[in-house]
């Protein structure tokens, strides 16, 4: 809660790419490779952004409900972590932390109206399991519930750098929002990511922001690692079938 | 902290069958009780911490079928991230899953300022001394300086929500505690009477009185030189009628109170004053009065040159933008003179010590509320059971446990909790443009970036960004 990242729960519990890279044995012994241990986190995340449009809530909520998410998966299974219950559970103490409030009974109505184009059966639970989940999820993450987000970071360093205008807003803002399907909140600082959105726009918007960087006391090589990340998760993107994702959802062999 | 086991936690009513956290405390009783759930004092059973004595703080589940009530999340939350000596310590949380209730392990303190006072005021008949006055409102200040500089606003200090620890190694030292049963004060003060929560109107700042929508730091330093006050004369400063209306009824009756002891705000004084609601809307009642006499000295027995009037008067300014500051206010010159303040605020070199009672713990209630402890339940009975009078000022009764205090503290502006804020290392940025306050100083050598190429650019990068603009920013 305290206004200073460095001194954050957020920051103490950052954990290495290979940390978060870990399959959990019960989801190994299901054939669950960390390729389909990702696809279906990037599955979750957006199911959770597709249930928050429903429930209106903003995007803040969205990207601590994913965060919790990520979280969750660094610690439990899922297969005794139901992903399908896991993605309502979060938005709903997401939305409990960051003050907007959503009830359980408004999020299970959504959850079966959404299922008519869902393949993935979010609609079986009901408001009793995503409160036993919720306090499943709190212990999870150890009560540790603040998240500190690069939204905010974004836009006052675009403002900083005189790249505010509204193309470079919206192409680093979409950038952003993308980094919630991958890991890279539990990996590094939320400047730093929002840095490395800048670093990508920048260069496809072909702004010459290197003076601009230079001058920021950053690890460069850190910045442009994230970048390169980004990069590589959206070439990847387009073989991310939906086919794919049920084939590695039927592996974890959940309950129908 | 916490723990994962407590699933297999069976039915808390069988004494046997305790859940397995709960098995690491011996429950000795209720100590306090309120809107919010229970508090009980417990024991650590464990060789480490044997006899250690722990507060655990019960959540009510909520009735309305939506889980752990959003102010224990933001108790929670508020609280991992908090650390300071003179803040209420979070030493566990526990989850009982069999019932669905949350439970929250602090750090026991013996002793709270509202007990202290009223034992001096009606027990022993003698003023606190001026060594434990300093150090207690130094101590306070120590901490409401750590929390303002995280952004935190308490909101309800009042002397029951500062505990005072009571014999060990950290006798005497002041614990702020309450935090986050906030929830309530989101949209400031609409909600002070919303749910029929009670929360003393005594220590409530001018600004929020007369409606301010928008409250800072500096109403939490209206709340200590209350309490200050309170220490020395022992008896409340402000001590108005409270308006039981809902929602946020106009206080006049404690603003009246307030102007005959410190006289009436002007405009020279507190320009802003114009743009409060109720100093707008209720012209004939609060501009009507008139009190120019400032009687502050005389109702606190300072003489007016004294550092301690000083302090007491700098904060009560009318005008928040002109109260003193937490960290303003430990630089006084108050603290500065003899006696200096101590950590230990209850023994002073010089002082002989004062005896205050322990607190009354209800030995017929254990963890449900409701039933009587079962007789195998270890009951120690070293605590002597002193009359406490429970509960919000004014008089309630005198047996039976205080009301938990209820309000509590949260971030100052939401806004402004979202990322990094200015606390961090600003040296070296000079401008003041430190981009959401991010620790990066300029100017630095360029660590070997040369010049600026991404590797491709991607086409088809299949961003499926959600642009600013939509209305999920809000």
């Amino acid at each position: 809660m305290a206004a200073n990242f460095w001194t954050s729960s957020h920051y103490k519990q950052l954990l290495d790419q290979e940390e978060v890279d870990v399959v959990h044995p019960l989801d190994k012994e299901k054939g669950i490779t960390l390729e389909d241990f990702k696809h279906i986190k990037m599955h979750m995340a957006n199911y959770i952004w597709k249930l928050a449009q429903h429930v209106k809530v903003r995007q803040r909520v969205v990207a601590t409900a994913v965060t919790y998410m990520r979280r969750v998966y660094t610690r439990k299974s899922m297969t005794e972590y139901d992903p399908r219950l896991v993605a309502p559970t979060c938005l709903y103490l997401a939305s409990k932390a960051e003050e907007s409030t959503v009830q359980a009974r408004l999020l299970v109505f959504y959850l079966k109206k959404l299922y008519t184009d869902e393949k993935y059966r979010y609609d079986r639970y009901e408001i009793k399991d995503i409160l036993e989940m919720e306090m499943k999820i709190l212990e999870a993450l150890n009560y540790y519930l603040v998240v500190f987000h690069p939204y905010r970071a974004l836009s006052q360093l675009l403002q900083d750098a005189n790249l505010n205008d509204i193309s470079m807003t919206q192409l680093t803002w979409g950038l952003l929002n993308d980094t919630y399907k991958m890991d890279l909140i539990l990996v590094h600082a939320p400047h730093l990511i929002a840095l490395a959105c800048i670093y990508i726009a920048s260069v496809l918007r072909e702004k010459d922001t290197t003076a601009w960087f230079e001058e920021l006391r950053v690890d460069m090589n850190v910045v442009k690692n994230i970048s390169m990340e980004i990069l590589d998760f959206y070439e990847n993107h387009r073989m991310i079938t939906d086919d794919r994702i049920i084939a590695a959802f039927s592996k974890l062999n959940l309950k129908p | 902290m916490g723990d994962t086991n407590s699933n297999n936690g069976n039915n808390t009513n069988t004494n046997n069958k305790k859940p397995e956290w709960l098995q690491q405390y011996d429950l000795l009783g209720k100590i306090g009780e309120g809107t919010y759930g229970l508090v009980f004092l417990a024991r650590i059973k464990s060789s480490t911490n044997r006899g250690k004595s722990i507060a655990i703080k019960k959540f009510k589940q909520s009735k309305d079928g939506d889980g752990v009530s959003p102010t224990a999340i933001r108790e929670i939350m508020l609280l991992r991230e908090i650390s300071h000596e003179n803040v209420v310590k979070l030493v566990n949380v526990h989850i009982n899953h069999v019932d669905m209730s949350l439970y929250l392990a602090f750090d026991y303190a013996e002793h709270d300022l509202y007990e202290i006072i009223r034992h001096h005021r009606d027990k022993v008949n003698q003023s606190i001394s001026q060594y434990t006055v300093k150090s207690f409102l130094w101590q306070l200040l120590n901490g409401l300086n750590y929390l303002h500089s995280n952004w935190i606003i308490h909101r309800d200090l009042k002397p029951s929500n500062i505990l005072v620890m009571g014999e060990g190694d950290e006798q005497g030292v002041v614990k702020i505690a309450d935090f986050g049963l906030a929830r309530i004060y989101q949209a400031p003060l609409k909600s002070l009477s919303d749910n029929g929560v009670v929360v003393t109107i005594w220590y409530r700042a001018p600004e929020l009185l007369l409606g301010a929508k928008h409250y800072t730091s500096a109403v939490d330093m209206w709340a200590v030189g209350c309490i200050f006050a309170e220490l020395l004369t022992l008896k409340p400063l402000f001590q108005g009628a409270e308006v039981k209306a809902t929602p946020n009824p106009f206080q006049l009756d404690q603003l009246d109170k307030i102007f005959k002891v410190l006289g009436h705000p002007t405009l020279e004084k507190w320009p802003t004053l114009a743009n409060l609601p109720h100093w707008q809307q209720d012209v004939q009642h609060i501009q009507g009065h008139k009190y120019d006499n400032t009687g502050l000295n005389t109702v606190v027995h300072l003489p007016i040159k004294s550092p301690a009037y000083d302090l007491l008067s700098r904060m009560l300014e009318y005008d928040p933008r002109k109260r003193i500051s937490a960290a303003q206010a430990l630089e006084h010159e108050y603290f500065r003179n003899d006696p200096l303040p101590g950590r230990n605020a209850l023994v002073s070199p010089n002082d002989k010590a004062v005896n205050y009672p322990t607190r009354p713990v209800d030995r017929t209630t254990d963890f449900e509320g409701t039933t009587s402890l079962q007789p195998s339940q270890p009951v120690s009975s070293g605590n002597a059971v002193s009359g406490n009078i429970p509960g919000a000022h004014g008089g309630t009764l005198r047996s039976g446990p205080r009301q938990m205090p209820v309000g509590g503290m949260q971030r100052m502006q939401p806004q402004a909790m979202q990322a990094f804020n200015n606390l961090a290392s600003q040296p070296g940025m000079g401008s003041g443009m430190n981009p959401g306050g991010i620790p990066m100083q300029r100017g630095l050598p360029n660590q070997g970036h040369q010049q600026q190429q991404v590797r491709r650019k991607d086409t088809g990068m299949g961003m499926s960004g959600y642009p600013p603009q939509q209305k999920s920013r809000r």
